[in-house]
């Protein structure tokens, strides 16, 4: 085995050292040295080689600042005039008094880290999701299209009507294209590969104005007939990890979906297909969209809506233009084609500044990044109360230096600089660990293998703007949080505190703020601690739906069977396909279904009419989901038969279906069997009633179904569902893939998974919700925790000769604990209460993403004040206990 | 070169480290070197800067030789103690043992 190459050092650190060292040969040596060091250590222990390397690029880089400064001005250090020497001053006095409490520094920096990088992980999501703006040419001309109708407010065009109404408003447009997604298999050697591809009218590229990195990008004259002309451009990603940036891939052989393809080009890096979060790896020509995606019947078919139509507006047109010439184009569509434009349809229109990803999607991915801001927010107001509260101790323990310093003359903007300097030195380490662990976690987390239906790829890396966004902030919780204390430090009342202080009983306006501090701390995290039970009770709640079938391991394999070839022998490859799977030995039944529950990618819908029973108003027909299946597909998919009988070979290509509950129920008040019903204009017979499955989620109201029967027309896109022995579900999705390879190379693979597998796509947004929501809540939970201990600590520290006379004069230890516990228990006491009623109040703004579970769930509201209580017990216990077992003598004297 | 001051402590040892190493001074052994025969540990940033300043006050030079090894295609920098650092070395030198001489008894009997 080869050995792999050693990592790259740390970029950031790296990139540092080269902007701020000068260049010449000898920068260059250093970061050759500390490169040889890095890989030697790296080898080892490659956490500890990037921390050093890290470190030491920070040493060096501030050491030769200094350096250059002396150079530059070799008086000005001894007399410190200046404002860059009075910080240098305050840092460096700020590094000593910092490294001198490294207790206290770990904390306050690992409390801000962790507040900081939680945001800065949030935002990098939220920069790359939203606010990343598409590289296009005077995007305030273009516009995206939709098509609105049966409840999709904002839905894509059939690749028909496209044409026309690019034929129809060429007054408003400049240009109209689009572009349809597909997955292409493509084979080099023995490696098979699925490739996300757009493909593209021939104006696309041309209206978004985008250019080329290589080679030339699709114009119209790429986009004719259909399967004619099989070119292909590849995004600069799949350039890159596919052919290693190599120019001499144009011109070059492709095979996909059993074509040859040639490279005619390669997109600038920056574009990356426009639908974000989808970057695609290739772009075909729209016209060979039937080619990658075989079996799709696009340029004809009008009730088939899947095109992402987008067009760039003239000079000076307006939006009221565009809606008038779409409304009229609409009208004349409807009119001429009646049975697919329906009176309800609309075109609608959206500036393409204006759409993250489709506004129907906005209006969800909006409101769950505000909250998840919301809830990553209050976990840094914690952090940043731990650090006041922090700050204001230390504050405290200096008052007596304090009082000196200022009765001796010096200004208070001095004293005050110095400490706001000390805050902002923590504040910036800790920012500078933050972005590390955001940088480090958000990568942890979009390399996961989640069970996404379609490839998402976000690039969240970190750019200016997200570095500026921490960078501010941690400027910000420094100042904010730091003056307050700094001030309060530094108040000049000399003689009380010369006076008080020397008391030790001092409960001033530090201590107070404290304690509000504690109890804001305690309630936020109640909050987030609620908001986490609700999570996982809904989620719980999710789990525990039966989705009616699938109960049974088995593997699920998406095959599309190429439709160039007729349907009899097309069957016959089915058939072959299917065989072959049963033989295997893990295999106890195989079936196939056209439309698999709970794929939200898929649905597909019949119209049917039933005697006797009126459809929609302005309807003909019952719009109902439907799929067609194969005999096997009742058992493989563990789907329960309840009255009557599956389907069976024997039936051949007769007329009969199978019902589910709520179709026989809501169209033949529950008595089903045996009649007859108009399918798609195709009179057919119920001979079984199947349970009721959940078709498109898993919290969803009984939707009627209808399972046809898969032989009457001969499959292209189909799911083979192969039922396997416990445990056999992962190792047989692989081996079936095999299988259907050796049977015809030409049969193009989807995917290949387990039922389980399947079934987890429809949990994924609760799990990552309960995951994200909890883990900060836990977090949110520890750092409480340390606050109340930091008070506890510093109240008994202050209160050390008290409980000195008291052990001496005969006091118990245990009620010496229990009264130091009780002052910080009752400020959590306060903040419970005042969080369990927050939380009651937002709980309600919750409602509509919580499934199975009320907003005022008894249990969460139970469990989260008992959880809270235990961990601020013992919080508050641990430094309680440890001031009962001091020697009273030791305490006393101590003053 | 003629100075009223002498070498700092830290100035001294590196030279001294840079004689011992001869063509294999550079950055890393110099370190490696302080380390190993008097057990003091020091930071890269105050090895590069020392040595940059030692350069800029003609003490030493420096050359690149070329790449090799790990060193994502960097070159190396080896030091050299010019005549002028040799001589301010021995001037330091004989500074201090000037001091050092009869100092022996009373240091140890203290």
């Amino acid at each position: 085995m080869p050995a792999s190459p050693p990592p790259p050092p740390p970029r950031l650190a790296r990139l540092l050292l080269e902007w701020v060292l000068p260049g010449d040969a000898r920068s260059e040596a250093l970061l050759g040295d500390l490169h040889e060091e890095f890989v030697q250590r790296a080898a080892r222990r490659p956490v500890r080689a990037r921390v050093r390397y890290t470190a030491d690029a920070l040493d060096i880089c501030f050491r030769h600042l200094l350096a250059r400064r002396r150079a530059a001005h070799p008086v000005s250090r001894h007399h410190g005039s200046d404002v860059m020497d009075t910080l240098t001053r305050n840092l460096r006095y700020a590094a000593r008094r910092l490294a001198r409490s490294p207790f206290f520094t770990l904390v306050a920096v690992t409390s801000l880290a962790l507040g900081i990088g939680a945001n800065t992980a949030i935002f990098s999501l939220f920069n790359a999701v939203v606010l990343r703006d598409l590289p296009l040419e005077e995007p305030d001309r273009l516009v995206n299209l939709y098509y609105a109708d049966l409840g999709f407010s904002h839905g894509t065009y059939s690749y028909p009507d496209f044409v026309d109404i690019r034929a129809a408003t060429t007054d408003v447009f400049e240009a109209m294209g689009g572009m349809q997604l597909a997955i292409t298999q493509s084979v080099a050697g023995s490696s098979v590969e699925m490739l996300t591809t757009e493909a593209v009218t021939g104006e696309y590229f041309g209206m978004l104005g985008v250019g080329a990195a290589l080679g030339r990008l699709f114009t119209p004259d790429d986009d004719v007939a259909p399967g004619a002309h099989p070119v292909v451009i590849l995004s600069h990603g799949y350039f890159q990890r596919r052919f290693g940036g190599d120019p001499d891939v144009l011109g070059a052989d492709m095979r996909l979906a059993g074509r040859t393809f040639t490279v005619v080009g390669v997109v600038e890096p920056r574009f990356s297909g426009s639908l974000r979060g989808l970057s695609p790896d290739i772009y075909v020509p729209m016209s060979m969209f039937e080619v990658v995606q075989p079996g799709a019947d696009i340029f004809d078919e009008r009730g088939n809506h899947s095109f992402f139509p987008m067009a760039r507006l003239r000079d000076g047109v307006e939006l009221p233009a565009v809606e008038a010439a779409l409304g009229r184009i609409r009208d004349d569509l409807a009119a001429r084609h009646p049975e697919d434009w329906r009176s309800t349809a609309d075109l609608v229109v959206v500036p393409t500044d204006d759409v993250i990803m489709n506004p129907m999607v906005d209006r969800v991915l909006l409101p769950a990044f505000v909250l998840v801001m919301g809830v990553v927010g209050l976990v840094l107001l914690i952090a940043c109360a731990n650090l006041a509260s922090f700050l204001l101790t230390r504050a405290a323990d200096r008052r007596k230096e304090i009082a000196v310093r200022l009765a001796l003359g010096a200004r208070r903007r001095t004293l005050v600089g110095q400490l706001l300097t000390e805050t902002l030195l923590i504040a910036m380490v800790g920012g500078a660990a933050g972005v590390t662990l955001a940088a480090w976690s958000v990568g942890l987390l979009l390399r996961a293998d989640l069970p996404l239906p379609l490839p998402i790829t976000v690039d969240a890396s970190l750019d200016g703007r997200v570095l500026g966004f921490s960078f501010v902030v941690s400027v910000l919780a420094g100042i904010l949080f730091g003056l307050l204390p700094a001030l309060q430090g530094t108040r000049s009342e000399l003689a009380s505190t010369l006076r008080d202080e020397t008391a030790g009983s001092g409960r001033g306006g530090a201590a107070r703020l404290r304690d509000l501090m504690v109890v804001v701390q305690v309630a936020v995290s109640v909050v987030l601690l609620v908001g986490s039970g609700l999570f996982l009770r809904s989620l719980d709640a999710s789990r525990r739906i039966d989705p009616g079938f699938g109960s049974a391991p088995a593997a699920v394999v998406e095959v599309m069977l190429p439709s160039a070839l007729p349907d009899p022998e097309r069957l016959a490859l089915f058939d072959r396909v299917t065989d072959r799977i049963a033989a295997m030995p893990s295999v106890r039944s195989v079936g196939a279904t056209t439309n698999i529950h709970l794929d939200p990618l898929n649905t597909s819908q019949a119209r049917i009419r039933v005697d006797g029973v009126e459809p929609p108003a302005g309807e003909d027909f019952h719009t109902i989901d439907a799929a067609r299946v194969d005999p096997g597909f009742f058992d493989a998919a563990a789907l329960r038969i309840v009255a009557g009988r599956a389907l069976e070979a024997a039936d051949g290509d007769d007329p009969v279906v199978v019902v589910n509950e709520a179709l026989a129920r809501r169209f033949f008040d529950g008595n089903a069997l045996g009649r007859s019903l108009d399918v798609n204009g195709l009179e057919v017979r119920i001979v079984g009633v199947a349970a009721t499955a959940r078709i498109r989620q898993l919290g969803e109201e009984p939707r009627p179904f209808v399972y046809r029967n898969l032989r009457a027309a001969a499959p292209t896109y189909v799911t083979v569902l192969a039922r396997v022995e416990a445990g056999a579900a992962g190792a047989t999705a692989q081996a079936v893939l095999d299988e259907i390879r050796a049977v015809d190379a030409d049969v193009l693979v989807y995917r290949s998974e387990t039922m389980e597998r399947h079934l987890a796509v429809m949990l994924l947004p609760r799990e990552l919700g309960a995951l994200v929501i909890s883990g900060f809540a836990v977090l949110a939970l520890l750092l409480a925790g340390i606050g109340l201990y930091g008070v506890v600590s510093y109240a008994v520290a202050r209160r050390a000769r008290e409980v000195g006379i008291r052990l001496s004069l005969g006091a118990e230890s245990g009620r010496v604990v229990r009264m130091l516990t009780a002052g910080g228990m009752k400020l959590v006491a306060v903040g419970g209460v005042a969080g369990l009623g927050l939380s009651a109040l937002l709980g309600q703004l919750l409602g509509r993403l919580l499934y199975g579970v009320d907003a005022l769930d008894p249990v969460t509201f139970t469990v989260v004040p008992l959880t809270l209580g235990l961990v601020a017990l013992a919080a508050a216990w641990v430094p309680a206990r440890r001031a009962s077992r001091v020697d009273p003598v030791v305490a006393l004297r101590a003053e | 070169m003629s100075r009223d001051g002498f070498l700092g402590e830290f100035e001294q040892m590196l030279l001294l480290a840079a004689l011992r190493l001869g063509d294999d001074a550079y950055g890393t052994r110099l370190m490696e070197e302080l380390d190993e025969s008097v057990g003091r540990r020091v930071s890269r940033g105050a090895v590069y800067v020392t040595l940059n300043r030692l350069e800029e006050k003609g003490l030493l030079t420096s050359s690149s030789s070329p790449a090799e090894g790990n060193r994502g295609g960097r070159p190396r920098r080896v030091v050299t103690v010019t005549p002028e650092g040799r001589t301010e070395l021995r001037r330091t030198r004989d500074a201090l043992r000037t001091l050092w001489s009869g100092v022996g008894d009373a240091l140890d009997s203290a």
